[in-house]
């Protein structure tokens, strides 16, 4: 195995909100590294800063204070090089599936031809062939989160940032698209940040898990996940699976009685 | 249960289920249609009775005959068809520039939350001057011809344009902007491709108010001074006691309205395809 190569380092980053007591603190001194094709998942309690995380990550938010590296090089944000997946599926109603899927190709001004042959590629792979010219209120949750991954990964970004994409969906359907989202990422080779509620998921599909503690977030603990399967279904049945799903769901345990 | 069931004979024919509610024969189109003709007749049955009842003076109310009688001159004669063409042209033409100067002001506000606020008490200033006031001096600048009655038209659609664009796009969808934002798109990407089209709906809501403002500017501006269209139609024949022609002028206006209607019908049907696949499906209850 090659040494591992540390594509984004998020340090010291610190954001409070203006809140009616005054400000409050949601990230205070936040550190963690994420390494080149890594998968790591997020977890933590509610509305302890991961989605802000996200949006200082994607260039939506400025961070108070702390710095972000990306392959060496300090940047503002990763604006226009992520691939930013919303807690919620956020398909533009008034364009078809097609249409959605264009929509980061459009922004860089990619030729129309070779995006639309492009995005067929991925529809079809993704199951939706046949589902072009359709309007996002005619689909199913599963098949909207789907058009929303396509349009995340067709933009070929360096990082995938996935906000809970799959929290509104049922279980075999979320097993589905888990299985999905594992293979496109190893097909592309791309590094994704999972933030999940379900730590099954996060043990299922990660090779790290980032614990956060309550507000303001900290990262309370890491845990590597050894675990060698071909598909999120085959890793529920490793033998390792229950050790790390009791640790993390320990882990979480604590700090809830720590904070309330 | 299973007692009865068996025991018992089947009497009891089976009760058809509640929430499947009977259609009545006349909840169709046509039925609809044929119900509502039927209103109308009996009305103007009515008018006609009373009129040779002697309980409606025929002076001052008209009468259907009379009206029908009217019509069918004023339709030989090619005069309603002229004062209607000269009208709706009045009437569309000021709603298409009023509503697409409105429509694109109130947008371009989007791009500068501080000019918005700046100019927003102006707007509120300026939308709450009952516009049908300013029709005399309207007339004074713009002449007693057509361009006079089309800007009446464009001060009445404009501001309920620019202000429903405006709202629209302060409303819009700020994670479709952050998506977006996110991808790398510019301001213009952000205000053309999750902007505009989020603001569609309003705006072409806006066009049904409008389109009837349009024709009320044109009317209004007829009345004040014009040798033509339906609004002078209407005075001239009112100031000589002619109710028949009067009513034919109303009743043109209200066909005018109506179809201006259904074409809205059409054009939102048409701009917003996507729409359709939620309101075409309303919940039974
Ligand atoms: N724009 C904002 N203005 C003020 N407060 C905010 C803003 N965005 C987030 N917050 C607050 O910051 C805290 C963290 O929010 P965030 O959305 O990051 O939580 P989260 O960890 O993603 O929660 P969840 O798991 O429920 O999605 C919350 O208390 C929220 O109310
Ligand atoms: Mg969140």
């Amino acid at each position: 195995m090659p040494p591992k190569q540390i594509q984004l380092t998020v340090q010291n980053i610190s954001k409070s909100f203006a809140g009616k007591g005054g400000d409050f603190n949601v990230l205070d001194d936040l550190t963690f590294t994420i390494n080149e094709s890594d998968f790591v998942s997020i977890i933590g309690p509610s509305g302890c800063g991961k989605t802000t995380i996200f949006n200082i990550i994607a260039g939506l938010l400025e961070p108070d204070g702390g710095t972000i590296t990306y392959r060496g090089e300090e940047i503002e944000s990763l604006r226009g090089r992520v691939g930013y997946m919303m807690q919620k599926d956020l398909l533009f109603p008034w364009r078809t599936v097609m249409g959605n899927v264009l929509l980061g190709l459009e922004t860089r001004g990619v030729d129309q031809k070779e995006a639309e042959e492009k995005a067929r590629e991925y529809l079809k792979q993704f199951g939706l062939a046949g589902f072009e010219n359709a309007y996002p209120k005619t689909l199913s949750g599963g098949m909207r989160q789907r058009v929303a991954l396509i349009r995340t990964l067709i933009m070929d970004p360096d990082i995938l940032l996935l906000d809970e994409p799959f929290s509104a969906l049922d279980y075999q359907t979320r097993l589905y698209l888990e299985g999905v989202l594992k293979d496109a990422v190893q097909t592309y080779n791309k590094t994704v940040i999972l933030v999940t509620h379900d730590i099954d998921e996060a043990v299922a599909l990660s090779k790290r898990v980032v614990v956060l503690s309550g507000r303001p977030a900290r990262v309370k603990v890491v845990h590597e996940i050894d675990i060698e399967a071909t598909s999120p279904i085959t890793a529920r049945n490793d033998v390792k699976f229950s050790t790390y799903f009791k640790t993390l769901c320990a882990e979480l345990d604590i700090q809830t009685e720590k904070t309330s | 249960m299973s007692l009865v069931m068996s025991g018992a004979p089947a009497r009891k024919k089976a009760v058809p289920r509640k929430s499947r509610k009977k259609r009545s024969t006349f909840d169709t189109t046509l039925g609809r249609a044929m119900l509502q003709l039927l209103g109308v007749a009996i009305f103007f049955a009515l008018w006609e009775a009373g009129v040779h009842a002697g309980y409606i003076s025929a002076f001052l109310m008209g009468s259907p005959s009379g009206i029908f009688a009217t019509s069918y001159k004023l339709i030989l004669s090619g005069e309603l068809l002229s004062d209607s063409w000269y009208t709706l042209f009045e009437a569309i033409l000021g709603f298409i520039i009023g509503t697409i100067f409105g429509s694109l002001f109130g947008l371009a506000l989007w791009y500068s939350v501080f000019v918005a606020k700046l100019v927003e008490p102006f707007i509120v200033a300026i939308n709450s001057v009952p516009k049908i006031a300013l029709a005399p001096i309207v007339v004074l600048w713009f002449g007693t011809g057509l361009i006079s009655k089309i800007a009446l038209a464009v001060s009445l659609t404009a501001l309920v344009a620019l202000i429903a664009a405006y709202q629209a796009a302060k409303d819009a969808d700020v994670d479709l902007q952050s998506l977006m934002i996110s991808m790398g798109a510019d301001k213009h990407q952000v205000f053309w491709k999750a902007v505009v089209p989020s603001t569609l709906p309003s705006i072409i809501a806006t066009f049904r108010i409008n389109i009837g403002f349009g024709l009320v500017g044109a009317v209004v501006g007829e009345f004040i001074s014009s040798q033509r269209g339906l609004g002078h139609m209407i005075f001239l024949a009112s100031s000589l006691y002619d109710l028949n022609s009067v009513w034919v002028g109303l009743f043109t206006l209200m066909i005018l309205g109506f179809v201006l209607y259904y074409v809205i019908d059409i054009i939102e049907r048409t701009l917003l395809p996507w729409k359709q696949a939620t309101t075409s499906h309303q919940v039974q209850v």
